[in-house]
C-alpha cells in the first residue's frame, strides 16, 4: 500500500477519536452535580445569584442545544471562555502554547539522537561495559517520578544553574527540565534501538551484505538502522504520552508557565472550558502523533 | 545493593508508621536544620517523622489499584475474547480506545476535576484498566477459540469454570511478565498524582506532598525535601530491578 493510501485510510478514524474524546468530555461535565455557575457563585453560594448566572452563561438551555452550540463552535476554532478569567480558551492556550512546544522539542532534539547513539553503540559492543552500564541504568531509570529527580538534580545543580524560567526559557533554564525528561524515555528508546539494531546486524541482508564487500559503516548505518529503528519509532510516539505528562509535572516544578501549568491551574478552578479546549489539543496530539510514527515505522521499513 | 533498594524504602513505608514515635511531632520553627534528627519541614514538623509515616499511602495506593486494576481489565479482556458475537467484542473493546487517546497524567488530572470526591485508587485503576484489557484480550483469543473450549461449552460447563479457570489459565503467563512495569508504573502515576496535589490533602504525610509543600525550603533544610525523593526513587529503582532480575530467571 501506498503511503497516501495509509493515511486516508487512518485519518477518518483518527478524527473520529478525537471528536469521541471532545464530547466524552463534554458530556462528563453535563452529569456531574455542580455546573460552571455554581463554581463562579464562589464559597458562599446564594441560590438566586446561581439562577442569574447560568441564565446569563446559557447554561439553562436544553443539553442538545448547548452540545451543538459548543461543537459548532469547536469546529469554527471557537473553544469558549475561561471561567475564571473570562479570556477566550484559545488565547489562554495559544499564550501557554510556546514554552511548552520550547521544551518538548528541546527534548525530542536532545533524546533522539542521544538514544540511537547510544542504543547503536551499546549494539556494536554488545555485552561490553557501555552495553551493561546502559542496560542497568536504562532498567534503574525507567519508572523514576520526574518531580523526584528534578527536586534532587535541583539540590545538585541548583548553585551552577537557574532553576525557574518565569523571566522566559533560556538555554540555561532549559538544562535542567530537559535532562529531567528526556531521563525516562532515553531508556526505553535506547534498549529498542539496541534490541533492534542487533537483530538487523545478525540478519541475513547484513551478512550478506557485508559478505559481498559493501563497506561496514555503510551496511550499519544505511542497511541495518532504518529497520533496527522501526519498533523504536513507535515508542517515541508513546514517548509523546510520557513527554506531555512529564511536562506537566517538570512545568510546576520548574515554574514554567506552559499548557501543564494551565492545565494544573484548571483543575484547581474547576474551569471547564479551559479542560475541554486542552482535552480536545492532547488527544488531536495524541491521535496524530500516533498516526505520524506509524507513517513513519511504514515508510522505514514498508511491509505488506 | 538491588535488594536493599527495595527493602529499605518498602520498610519504612510499611513499618514506619509503627516506628514513629508520636505521630506528628511539632517542633514550631519552619524549616529549622537544628532540631530533630532530618530538621523540621514547612510547619515545623519533625522530617523524619514525616518520612517513616509518609510512605504507607503511596504503597497501599499502589498495590491496590494495581490489584483492582488486573482484576477488572483481565475480566473485561477475557470476556471480549471469548464473547461469540463480533458486536459485543466491539462494543467491549472500542470505548476503551478512547481513553488511549488521552496522556495518562492528563486523564488523571481530569478525573479527579470531575469526581474531586473520587479516590486515588480508583482513578489510577481507570488509567490502567484499557492496557490490561487490551493485553489480556490478545493474548486470550487463541485458547477462547480453541477446542478445548468448544468441548466444555458444549458439555454445558458454567461460564466462570470455561473461561476464568481455562482461559485465564493460560493468560497468566503473558500477565506475569507485563506486571512489574505495571507496578511501578502505578507507583508513577500515584505520587504524580499526590505531587500535584490531587487525591490527598495538602498538608498529608506523604513522601510526594512532602516534595510539593517542602519545594519552597529547599535552601534551607534541603532534607525536607531530598528525604522522601531519595525514597522514591529508591523505591521505584528496586522494584524495576528486581522485577527485571525475576523475568529474566524463570
Amino acid at each position: 500500500m501506498r503511503p497516501a493510501g495509509y493515511v486516508r485510510r487512518r485519518l477518518p478514524l483518527a478524527l473520529a477519536q478525537v471528536a469521541a474524546v471532545a464530547s466524552a468530555v463534554f458530556l462528563l461535565a453535563e452529569v456531574l452535580p455542580g455546573d460552571a455557575a455554581v463554581v463562579l457563585a464562589g464559597d458562599d453560594p446564594d441560590p438566586e445569584r446561581i439562577v442569574r448566572i447560568r441564565a446569563s452563561l446559557r447554561l439553562d438551555r436544553p443539553l442538545p442545544e448547548r452540545f451543538a452550540e459548543w461543537a459548532g463552535g469547536l469546529a469554527r476554532g471557537d473553544f469558549g471562555e475561561s471561567l475564571v478569567s473570562g479570556r477566550p480558551v484559545l488565547d489562554l492556550v495559544l499564550d501557554a502554547l510556546w514554552p511548552t512546544v520550547v521544551l518538548a522539542s528541546a527534548t525530542l532534539a536532545v533524546l533522539v539522537p542521544l538514544s540511537v547513539w547510544a542504543g547503536v553503540t551499546a549494539a556494536l559492543h554488545e555485552g561490553g561495559r557501555f552495553d551493561r552500564c546502559l542496560t542497568a541504568v536504562g532498567v534503574a531509570l525507567y519508572a523514576v517520578p520526574e518531580f523526584a529527580l528534578a527536586v534532587v538534580l535541583i539540590v545538585a545543580f541548583g548553585g551552577l544553574l537557574p532553576v525557574t524560567a518565569l523571566g522566559g526559557l533560556t538555554p540555561a533554564t532549559l538544562v535542567l527540565p530537559v535532562a529531567v525528561l528526556v531521563a525516562r524515555p532515553l531508556c526505553s528508546l535506547s534498549r529498542l534501538v539496541r534490541a533492534g539494531m542487533i537483530d538487523a546486524l545478525a540478519s541475513g541482508y547484513a551478512v550478506h551484505a557485508s559478505r559481498l564487500g559493501v563497506p561496514e559503516r555503510r551496511v550499519r548505518y544505511v542497511h541495518a538502522l532504518p529497520n533496527a529503528v522501526a519498533p523504536a519509532v513507535q515508542q517515541l510516539a508513546r514517548t509523546v504520552d510520557w513527554l506531555l505528562g512529564g511536562v506537566i509535572i517538570v512545568e510546576a516544578v520548574f515554574v514554567i508557565p506552559g499548557l501543564g501549568t494551565l492545565l494544573v491551574d484548571a483543575v484547581a478552578d474547576r474551569d471547564l472550558p479551559v479542560l475541554q479546549g486542552l482535552a480536545v489539543l492532547f488527544a488531536a496530539t495524541t491521535v496524530l502523533v500516533n498516526l505520524a510514527a506509524d507513517l513513519a515505522a511504514f515508510r522505514s521499513a514498508p511491509r505488506a | 545493593m538491588r535488594r536493599l533498594l527495595l527493602v529499605v524504602p518498602l520498610f519504612v513505608a510499611l513499618c514506619g508508621p509503627w516506628l514513629s514515635a508520636s505521630g506528628d511531632t511539632l517542633h514550631g520553627v519552619s524549616y529549622d536544620l537544628g532540631t530533630g534528627w532530618l530538621g523540621t519541614d514547612f510547619a515545623g514538623r519533625d522530617v523524619w517523622q514525616q518520612v517513616l509515616l509518609g510512605g504507607r499511602g503511596l504503597a497501599t495506593v499502589t498495590v491496590l489499584a494495581t490489584a483492582g486494576a488486573y482484576l477488572l481489565g483481565v475480566l473485561w479482556g477475557l470476556a471480549a475474547a471469548t464473547s461469540r458475537r463480533h458486536l459485543a467484542d466491539e462494543l467491549l473493546m472500542r470505548p476503551l480506545d478512547l481513553l488511549l487517546a488521552v496522556p495518562s497524567l492528563f486523564l488523571l488530572l481530569l478525573l479527579a476535576t470531575l469526581f474531586p470526591s473520587g479516590g486515588l485508587v480508583w482513578i489510577v485503576m481507570l488509567i490502567h484498566l484499557p492496557d490490561i484489557a487490551r493485553l489480556s484480550r490478545a493474548a486470550a483469543l487463541e485458547a477462547a477459540h480453541s477446542p478445548v473450549v468448544e468441548a466444555l461449552r458444549l458439555q454445558g460447563e458454567s461460564w466462570w469454570r470455561t473461561t476464568v479457570h481455562h482461559v485465564g489459565g493460560s493468560v497468566a503467563r503473558t500477565l506475569a511478565a507485563d506486571a512489574g512495569t505495571r507496578l511501578t508504573g502505578t507507583l508513577y502515576l500515584a505520587a504524580a498524582a499526590s505531587f500535584l496535589g490531587v487525591g490527598v490533602p495538602p498538608d498529608a504525610a506523604d513522601w510526594a506532598v512532602m516534595i510539593e509543600r517542602n519545594r519552597a525550603g529547599l535552601l534551607l533544610n534541603p532534607w525536607a525535601v531530598l528525604a522522601p525523593a531519595l525514597m522514591i526513587i529508591m523505591l521505584s529503582v528496586g522494584l524495576n530491578l528486581s522485577f527485571d532480575r525475576a523475568l529474566r530467571k524463570p
